[in-house]
């Protein structure tokens, strides 16, 4: 085998199991050296190629697969259903536009933050699981505080709701998941008690210098949360 | 390696859905085995291969967060079409094969984004080059390869592909691929070289 034929081998694969590398290298120690020169620099190569790997990136993958799984289900509800839904959300725009409630612009927001696929980036930009002191922080800005259990809290950041800068709650509740916004008070368009959408309830109200939102799938679940609510969250002026 | 099918119907997948998502206890034992083992195969995939596959993205994207969000589609698209998986041995091209579709998909939605990825070489230095010192230099050189000689290096280097596998994925010969990769490492060597002699011309 020729010089440039066995390094330009060498050079292509240096774990080559070609048989007439092997015996030219046997027979020739300057190019056993040189083989061995190569191999040590793909050694090299092989450890700068080990490039830091995110923490918590598979985690990241399963969770996300969970998260498309449920996307997913929905997706493929039976035809009868996507009928009652569709009917369910005409009568509500009929309701709406015969008797317009105040507070539109708010609640239309509030929906849209509170639709799943929003919720999931949300989420995800969480990863999944915000401590009690990084709610804490947040709730900072609107002088409140979190005392005690307010339940497991999968997201906590800033929205606009109606141009107002507020703070999206996810927490996690035994049938689903429920949102709860928190809104500084003077600055907010009033909100019946109670509102829904087709499949969310809603309710607000004020708690100090604040009012809360909190909108989920299951309105007795809703109902819980808002008085853990009232029970944990304190607000000064 | 093994070989096994799922072999599950449509309509089975579909209630075994409803009880693994929606939380409603309905009790079907055996389908949700075999959802089970579909979830069980998926973590396995992920665990496996994930830090593999999101170096080569690293290495062939060359940004942090692109090359994370690319690797995140593969692995949606991966659990999507799982059951065409038939052999495990087969899961790291089929991936890389995935991912490499994906990325191309990158520059079809924002043609603005066709810049030449080697014009932005190192583009955020801290990206691939925030590592132990000794690495550094070799990172450089390496990521300022041009993508024709290190895509292949990398499947190599990282993926641990044959020649014939690297051919296969990048749709060239075999020939094309064992010049390609003679050339990247020749150039590695060269640059290394340069540098020392620049270091020396300094130094002196």
């Amino acid at each position: 085998m020729d010089e440039l034929t066995f390094r330009r081998t060498i050079y292509a694969d240096p774990n080559t199991q070609d048989a007439d590398v092997i015996a030219a290298a046997k027979a020739d120690p300057s190019k056993q050296a040189f083989w061995n020169e190569v191999k040590a620099l793909d050694n090299q190569i092989f450890a700068a190629a080990q490039v830091k790997v995110p923490e918590n990136l598979a985690d990241k993958l399963l969770l996300k697969q969970s998260f498309e799984e449920r996307h997913e289900e929905r997706n493929k509800r039976p035809w009868y259903i996507a009928m009652a839904a569709s009917v369910a959300v005409a009568a509500f725009l009929t309701f709406n536009v015969m008797q317009p409630i105040t507070g539109n612009a708010l609640a239309k927001d509030v929906f849209a933050h509170v639709d799943e696929a929003y919720m999931e980036k949300e989420m995800m930009m969480s990863n999944g699981k915000v401590d009690l002191d990084q709610v804490n922080s947040k709730m900072a800005t609107f002088n409140g505080s979190v005392n005690g259990d307010l339940g497991e809290v999968v997201s906590a950041n800033y929205c606009y709701l109606d141009k107002i800068k507020s703070l999206h709650l996810i927490i996690k509740g035994e049938n689903g998941l429920i949102n709860m916004f928190v809104m500084p008070e003077d600055l907010t368009e009033s909100l019946q008690e109670t509102f829904n959408s087709a499949t969310m309830f809603g309710t607000s109200f004020l708690l100090e210098s604040a009012k809360i939102i909190i909108v989920g799938e299951d309105g007795e679940e809703v109902k819980t949360v808002k008085e853990s609510a009232q029970q944990t969250l304190r607000f000064s002026a | 390696m093994s070989t096994y099918h799922l072999g599950l119907s449509y309509e089975l997948l579909k209630k075994e859905k409803i009880i693994m998502f929606s939380g409603k206890k309905k009790s079907t034992p055996s389908v949700s085995s075999d959802m089970m083992k579909k979830q069980k195969r998926y973590e396995a995939l992920v665990k496996a291969l994930h830090a593999d596959v999101y170096r080569y993205a690293l290495w062939l994207i060359k940004d942090k967060a692109i090359a994370e969000d690319v690797v995140q589609e593969t692995f949606l698209r991966a659990w999507k079409s799982l059951d065409s998986l038939k052999d495990e041995a087969a899961a790291k091209s089929w991936l890389i094969t995935i991912l490499r579709r994906e990325n191309a998909r990158r520059f079809e939605r924002k043609q603005f984004d066709l810049v030449d990825i080697d014009d932005v070489s190192v583009a955020d230095p801290n990206d691939i080059n925030n590592v132990a010192l000794e690495h550094r230099e070799l990172r450089n050189i390496m990521s300022g390869l041009s993508e024709e000689y290190r895509e292949p290096l990398m499947l190599q280097v990282i993926m641990g592909f044959t020649g014939d596998e690297i051919a296969q994925q990048l749709g060239l010969n075999k020939n094309t691929v064992m010049t390609r990769l003679f050339r990247a490492r020749n150039q590695i060597k060269d640059a290394l070289k340069g540098n020392e002699d620049i270091g020396a011309t300094v130094n002196g």
